[in-house]
């Protein structure tokens, strides 16, 4: 693991270290979200709202109609990136980066700085109005320390979703972008995410963005809000003595929140 | 004040029903409130849910609903006038998410359709789950309001607001409408289409698209002026034990017998029941041309929150005169047989059927009407100078869709005649015609050509002396029951067996119903479908109902609604004698030629109502039974000999 992160980011394990891959099908998928209502009844979100992505929605089935009413569907969520940005810019450290597949953010630790959510590639962090941490899809990591799959892909009424060992879905996503004549996305974005989808049409049609190949895509942190959260009570003492610290003793880290324009390690 | 006094007051006017401050912990999957709303003079009053040994009883669903309205509604009260209620109640189970089926809400009121049997409309969808998300476990609507208004719950609060916009529109527009006008793209409507606004006798309450619930609920709401409830809100049932809950939903959903797309394409439920009913009940053979079309339609199935049964389906027609229609249908298909039974067919009868669930007119009730009147153009007994020029040929479809604008309108002769129902048109038509209706007690069966099945049979003359009836002999009797029911042959031709299999069904329906249960989600006819729903509600409120107590609290329902006729004077021998002659008719061809339960009648009627602890003949409950159930109160209503 180290190897592959050369302590670019914090790493961890939760069951066996063999990574894992969510499938989503948009072939077979209906438009039903009852994913998207089986995530807020794991992880006891509010009912609603369920089109955008929020604090307490933390997927969204796209377009922003009703269930059922479009001809295509997408599923809009964490991709839980190999590569993820979102940890590479967190200055405390609160976003992990797991073997098994979850990217997950510790709420105990974020400090609310934002950068993360201007870092994800696909805009899938908010922050919570109450708490102000970021807040996003943890692939459940809670079910998958305990050897589950994710709440969304077991509730899927027509198999539309799928878990497994990364080899075993990327084989499935390949096979079955085949046999309908279609293509999988999230083997090159960003360096390769652990959520893959098959798709048929083109990318556009579905809503989804391009994102590049490139690991550790390039952020679009803002430069005022980097200076804010340097010079501003934001995020609070505690928390800039903790960046500060982890500056120092993980100098490395800075590089892609600072250095934007590097190249791929 | 004496206290023996206070308590006379309390008893007559249902308060002790809801306590002012509970004294009892509410158990789990409840919201613990009930909305009543109060159309005459607009006020609103939260009322607590009864305590929990009330709450152990009747549980929520049709029992609770019922209940409130044994005691609240007068014995004099009329279908149309304010004094008229109705209650609506969601279950425990309804909207937890983790089972499949939690997605029902029952209204019940005193029907305009026979004057004075219990209504019923049960909807499944979302709109439940949104109400209980909004704060409330039900709401009892009363009086009626002076214009056209539409009642608004959001988080727990609950206003009324002028429908102006919305009277006279579809029930699709409608709910469009109104949840553009709230501004919460969340929000569920349920809402009634023109047939109700013109109390179209069997208007029906429409819902979230796809869902009608039938039985003339829709004709009440228009009586009160009330085009529509719409509900949102962010809160959930508070469950006993998740965990447990988790796993008993897994198990429950592993007996679903999962629908497909390619059933969406065939002649529906007419397949399984081995006939559609063609040219008014004359014809049972399904053809091919009945579903011409269907292969080329874009079909979606939609299910219901968070339930793996795959009932609802949408469908976008590409082929024929309607091509580009999107229909929006729940799994039933009696709309579909109610436009073969018209002879229409292919993409027409689904045409005709999004047109009708749009209006808001119970299928069944619009298709036996109009069954009549073709059938007597057919035998000369009406022309064109008797129809406004319209002709009535089998098949027409202009003519249909024209007649469905007047049903729901009340437009013209034959739009009030049909809006009246089938019985009307026949006796207006006069001759032979009255022998051709198809009928239970006024009212009309689910749309389908039972006659070939015993069970279904029973199900729908008798209905606990409603008109809806749940439950239904089935010849796949619950595994679940197996170590203590001994079936009989359940064999078509003896009538051994059937009334009780039909008995016992619909207690778990009804239990499957309070619970807050949509019954297609029920799959008794698995191991472990009946085991798994009981424990599912179980882990929910924290009781631990055995499952001689779940059919125990179904077989209270189907008395509650049974004691509800009886007061407004059903008898038991209305089931069998209050039936339209071609409903007993023996099946005119096909594989089941010649069958009728007809020969076995009226026993299998008396049977059916002794097994369920009714006096045969005037279906007034026994002493025993009401004890057995705990219904002592309505004893002034037993059999006393
Ligand atoms: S998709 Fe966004 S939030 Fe998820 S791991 Fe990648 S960068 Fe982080
Ligand atoms: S908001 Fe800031 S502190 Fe919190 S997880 Fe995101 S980057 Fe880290
Ligand atoms: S993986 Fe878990 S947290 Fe992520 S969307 Fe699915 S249910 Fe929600
Ligand atoms: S549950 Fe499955 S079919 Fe439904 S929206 Fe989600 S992925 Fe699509």
């Amino acid at each position: 693991m180290n190897e592959k992160y050369g302590n670019l980011i914090p790493t961890g394990q939760l069951l066996d270290g063999k990574p894992r891959t969510i499938l989503f099908d948009a072939i077979k998928c209906i438009g039903c979200r009852q994913c998207v209502h089986a995530c807020k009844d794991w992880n006891d979100h509010p009912r609603t709202t369920v089109f955008e992505i929020s604090s307490s929605n933390w997927i969204t089935m796209e377009p922003p109609v009703l269930e059922g009413l479009s001809p295509l569907w997408a599923r809009n969520s964490c991709m839980h990136c190999e590569y993820p940005m979102c940890a590479a810019v967190c200055p405390v450290e609160a976003i992990t980066k797991y073997e098994e597949g979850p990217v997950v953010i510790d709420p105990n630790v974020c400090i609310g700085c934002e950068y993360c959510i201007y870092a994800c590639p696909w805009g899938v962090i908010s922050k919570d109005d109450l708490t102000h941490k970021a807040s996003k899809c943890t692939m459940c990591s809670d079910r998958m320390s305990e050897d589950k799959s994710p709440f969304c892909v077991q509730a899927c009424p027509v198999g539309a979703l799928d878990f497994g060992l990364q080899e075993e879905v990327s084989a499935k996503a390949r096979t079955r972008a085949q046999e309908v004549g279609g293509y999988v996305y999230g083997e090159k974005e960003a360096g390769g995410t652990q959520v893959l989808y098959v798709l048929k049409e083109k990318k556009e049609s579905y809503g989804i963005r391009s994102v590049g190949p490139q690991k550790y895509p390039k952020h679009k942190i803002s430069l005022p809000l980097m200076l804010k959260d340097l010079f501003t009570l934001r995020c609070g003492l505690q928390g800039k003595v903790r960046a500060l610290y982890l500056a120092i003793i993980h100098p490395r880290r800075l590089l892609y929140r600072y250095w934007p324009w590097r190249q791929v390690v | 004040m004496a206290a023996g006094g206070l308590e006379k007051l309390l008893v007559a006017n249902s308060s002790d029903i809801f306590p002012r401050q509970r004294k009892t912990t509410l158990p789990g999957g409840y919201m613990g409130r009930i909305l009543r709303v109060d159309l005459n003079s607009g006020s609103m009053k939260d009322e607590n849910l009864p305590e929990e040994p009330m709450l152990r009883k009747f549980i929520g669903g049709q029992a609770l609903a019922t209940y409130i309205l044994l005691r609240e509604l007068p014995l004099d009260a009329k279908p149309y006038g304010p004094e008229n209620k109705v209650v609506m109640m969601t279950g425990p189970i309804t909207g937890t998410g983790f089972t499949p089926g939690g997605t029902k809400v029952t209204a019940v009121y005193l029907s305009p359709l026979t004057n004075h049997t219990l209504g019923r409309g049960a909807a499944s969808g979302f709109w439940a789950v949104y109400l209980k998300a909004a704060g409330y476990d039900g709401i009892i609507v009363e009086g009626a309001a002076p214009k056209p208004t539409y009642l608004y719950i959001n988080e727990g609060r609950a206003e009324l607001r002028d429908a102006s916009s919305a009277w006279g529109k579809g029930a699709t527009e409608t709910e469009d409408r109104l949840r553009a006008e709230v501004g919460i793209k969340d929000a569920k409507v349920m809402c009634i289409g023109p047939a109700g606004e013109n109390l179209v006798h069997a208007a029906m309450l429409c819902n979230d698209y796809n869902h009608n619930a039938a039985h003339s609920g829709g004709a009440v709401f228009g009586s009160k002026k009330l085009k529509a409830i719409v509900v949102h809100g962010t809160a959930r049932p508070p469950l006993y034990d998740r965990a447990r809950l988790i796993e008993a939903g897994l198990r429950w959903r592993k007996t679903l017998m999962v629908r497909h797309e390619a059933e969406k394409r065939t002649a529906g439920h007419a397949v399984d029941l081995g006939a559609a009913p063609n040219f008014n009940f004359r014809s049972t053979v399904i053809e091919e041309s009945h579903i011409e079309g269907f292969d080329k339609n874009r079909v979606t199935l939609r299910p219901c929150f968070q339930c793996q049964r795959l009932c609802p389906w949408d469908v976008e027609l590409k082929s024929g005169n309607h091509s580009g229609t999107v229909g929006h249908f729940n799994a039933g298909s009696e709309w579909l047989d109610t436009f073969y039974n018209l002879g229409v067919r292919g993409n027409d009868a689904l045409y005709l059927a999004q047109r009708i669930n749009d209006l808001g007119i119970e299928c069944s009730h619009f298709s036996c009407g109009v069954g009549v009147a073709f059938e007597a153009w057919e035998k000369g007994l009406l022309n064109a100078e008797k129809t406004g020029g319209l002709k009535f040929e089998w098949g027409n479809v202009e003519v249909i869709d024209r007649l469905l604008d007047m049903a729901a309108r009340r437009e013209g002769y034959w739009g009030n005649l049909l809006a009246e129902g089938p019985v009307e048109v026949a006796e207006a038509i006069g001759g032979d015609a009255p022998k051709w209706v198809v009928h239970t007690k006024k009212g009309t069966p689910a749309l389908h050509d039972w006659r070939p099945h015993f069970g279904q049979m029973i199900r729908e003359i008798v209905a606990s002396g409603g008109m809806k009836p749940q439950g239904g002999g089935s010849v796949n009797p619950p595994p679940d029951l197996k170590y203590r029911e001994k079936w009989g042959p359940l064999d078509r031709n003896d009538p051994a067996g059937w009334s009780w299999s039909n008995a016992l069904s619909e207690q778990y329906r009804q239990f499957c119903g309070l619970i807050g249960g949509c019954w297609f989600a029920q799959m008794h006819m698995k191991p472990d479908g009946l085991n798994s729903m009981i424990d599912s509600f179980n882990a929910t409120t924290g009781w631990n109902f055995d499952i001689d107590q779940a059919l125990e609290a179904g077989h209270r329902s189907a008395m509650l609604q049974s004691i509800f006729g009886t007061q407004r004077g059903w008898i038991a021998e209305h089931d069998w004698k209050d039936v339209g002659a071609r409903f007993l008719e023996p099946v005119p061809d096909g594989k089941h030629k010649g069958f009728t339960i007809a020969k076995w009648l009226p026993e299998l009627v008396y049977e059916y109502h002794r097994l369920m602890g009714r006096h045969e003949k005037t279906g007034r409950p026994f002493m025993d039974t009401l004890k057995k159930l705990g219904l002592e109160e309505f004893q002034e209503w037993a059999q006393l000999d």
